[in-house]
């Protein structure tokens, strides 16, 4: 699994965790997020995320 | 006004594009109107509702309002904040009449191109990661803290005076890591910045202007210069700036002054409205103001909630068509300047329920306080830190605090050149009289 980051706003998609409160299940790859998905804090698109090694 | 045929009035219906442009006036939104400084909720109903975007006759501008349309806009390459694309902007400055402070302009977040803005948001954003942005917690504690200490425990005082004319430079230049010694350069520093980005100045008033802000350039050049010449840059706001890298590239001295100037751009005046506010929202609500203080586990909510309540902008954000474009079903030319209504769009009964109500439990989801897309603001760890350490002093110091009088002796600045600026807000502490101990 794992971590993407918003480049605009830091925001971390983690896959393992996913996004339940707004309907991602926990183990959600970032790939498989729907291609009009947006960061839930800045609202960028999916290609302003990039990989992120903490 | 738009007037139909078939009689309605306002641009809100479909198919608009066969139509004549949609117009407005001054008579339908004008913002250096004191009436609508003061009662501004009219009118935003009206242009959310009739006039999601509208050309004005008089500002010679579109004007979009709703919260759909506002979103749609900031997220859209067709329109940029660059002030270069605009079709009345003054032509750029020869290389050799430039001084550095136009050098430094030419790099800050709101001059370059699409493409380079990308890479600078890239290259800072790990300045403004959490690891770095938690160190100034304690720094700006210590600052909110003192502050309140000077202020001591009187009956009554005067919110904009003691608090939020005095908090926001020095905020960011805890943030930046400006010590103590250089905070009065850095203040003058941060007047120059902020003077020279208005736009209702003269040139000449422009150029004094900016050469007096050129101590501060001074200032940081070696700051940068001491740090690249450590073996480590350090950990902290300025090293992580050094230290960023991405694909062989990094930040350059002009690009690390710029940004330093652009959060001072946008991060002093806006914190000024942040502090008179939240507190006027707070006080004018006492039901919120004791459910906050019941239930501290609110505040991030509650901020982002009394700004959206508040909405402190007249004349907040612009862009500028980048082509000719459609866009909300108009006709846009290239150059002509967009302005982007939020504080409208934050009060827009298709996307808030009740949208004056304050509520500081409401589900804020998809909201457009910090903006969207690229250029969503920069500085919102800042924004939380400041706003949530003021109101957890206020409310522990001033408990029963209220408004004075009806609406605490309320003033604005009308003339102020963006911002529903308040200069005025009066709190009464009722604080339990100190007894003298004998
Ligand atoms: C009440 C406080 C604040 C509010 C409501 C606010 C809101 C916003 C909004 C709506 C934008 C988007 C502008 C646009 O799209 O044209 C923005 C951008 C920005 N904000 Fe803030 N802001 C606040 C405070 C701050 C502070 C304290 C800082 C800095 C320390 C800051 C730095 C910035 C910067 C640099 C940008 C431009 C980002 C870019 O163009 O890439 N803001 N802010
Ligand atoms: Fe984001």
């Amino acid at each position: 699994m794992k971590k993407w980051i918003c480049v605009i706003c830091g925001f971390i998609y983690d896959e393992a965790e996913g996004l339940p409160e707004h309907g991602i299940a926990p183990g959600t790859r970032f790939e498989d997020l729907d291609a009009d998905w947006v960061c839930p804090e800045c609202g960028s698109p999916k290609d302003a995320f990039e990989e992120y090694e903490d | 006004m738009c007037l139909y045929p078939h009689g309605f009035i306002g641009c809100g219906m479909a198919g608009i594009s066969e139509q004549k442009r949609c117009e407005i006036d001054g008579t339908v939104f004008n913002p250096f109107s004191p009436d609508f400084v003061r009662e501004p909720h009219a009118t935003w109903l009206k242009l959310v509702s009739e006039y999601p975007i509208a050309w004005h006759r008089e500002l010679n501008m579109w004007v979009v309002s709703s919260h759909e349309l506002c979103g749609d806009l900031l997220k859209s390459h067709d329109f940029s904040p660059n002030y270069r694309l605009w079709e009345h902007a003054l032509p750029e400055k020869l290389e050799a009449e430039k001084l550095d402070f136009d050098r430094m302009t030419d790099h800050s977040l709101f001059m370059v191109t699409q493409k380079e803005h990308l890479r600078l948001r890239k290259l800072t954003m790990p300045a403004f990661s959490k690891p770095v942005m938690s160190q100034i917690d304690a720094t700006i504690r210590d600052l909110i803290v003192e502050r309140f200490d000077e202020i001591g425990s009187p009956e009554a005082f005067d919110v904009y005076t003691e608090i939020a004319s005095k908090l926001p430079v020095r905020s960011i230049a805890r943030m930046i890591g400006v010590s103590a010694e250089h905070e009065a350069m850095f203040q003058k520093f941060a007047n120059c910045v902020v003077l020279a980005a208005r736009i209702n100045l003269t040139p000449e008033q422009r150029e004094t202007a900016m050469r007096e802000g050129q101590e501060g350039i001074d200032y940081f050049r070696e700051q940068i210069a001491l740090r690249r010449a450590l073996a480590h840059p350090g950990e902290d706001f300025l090293g992580a700036l050094i230290a960023a890298e991405e694909d062989n590239d990094s930040l350059s001295d002009w690009d690390i002054i710029a940004l330093i100037s652009s959060l001072i751009t946008a991060g002093s005046d806006t914190a000024i409205d942040l502090h008179t506010y939240l507190i006027n929202g707070l006080l004018s609500h006492p039901d919120q103001y004791s459910l906050l203080k019941q239930q501290p586990e609110l505040m991030e909510n509650a901020i982002v909630e009394l700004l959206r309540h508040g909405s402190m902008g007249k004349f907040p954000f612009f862009r500028f068509a980048v082509d000719d474009t459609e866009f909300g079903g108009q006709q846009i030319r290239k150059g002509q300047s967009v302005l982007v209504n939020l504080s409208a769009a934050w009060h827009d009964p298709a996307k808030w329920e009740n949208p004056q109500t304050l509520d500081i439990t409401r589900d804020l989801n998809g909201n457009l306080v910090f903006g969207a897309g690229p250029h969503f603001c920069i500085g919102t760890y800042l924004v939380r830190a400041q706003a949530r350490i003021m109101l957890e002093e206020f409310m522990r110091r001033f408990p029963d605090a209220e408004l004075s009088g009806q609406d605490g002796d309320l003033e604005y600045d009308y003339a102020h050149h963006n911002a529903r600026r308040i200069t005025r807000l009066r709190v009464k502490t009722n604080l339990e009289p100190v007894r003298k101990v004998a």
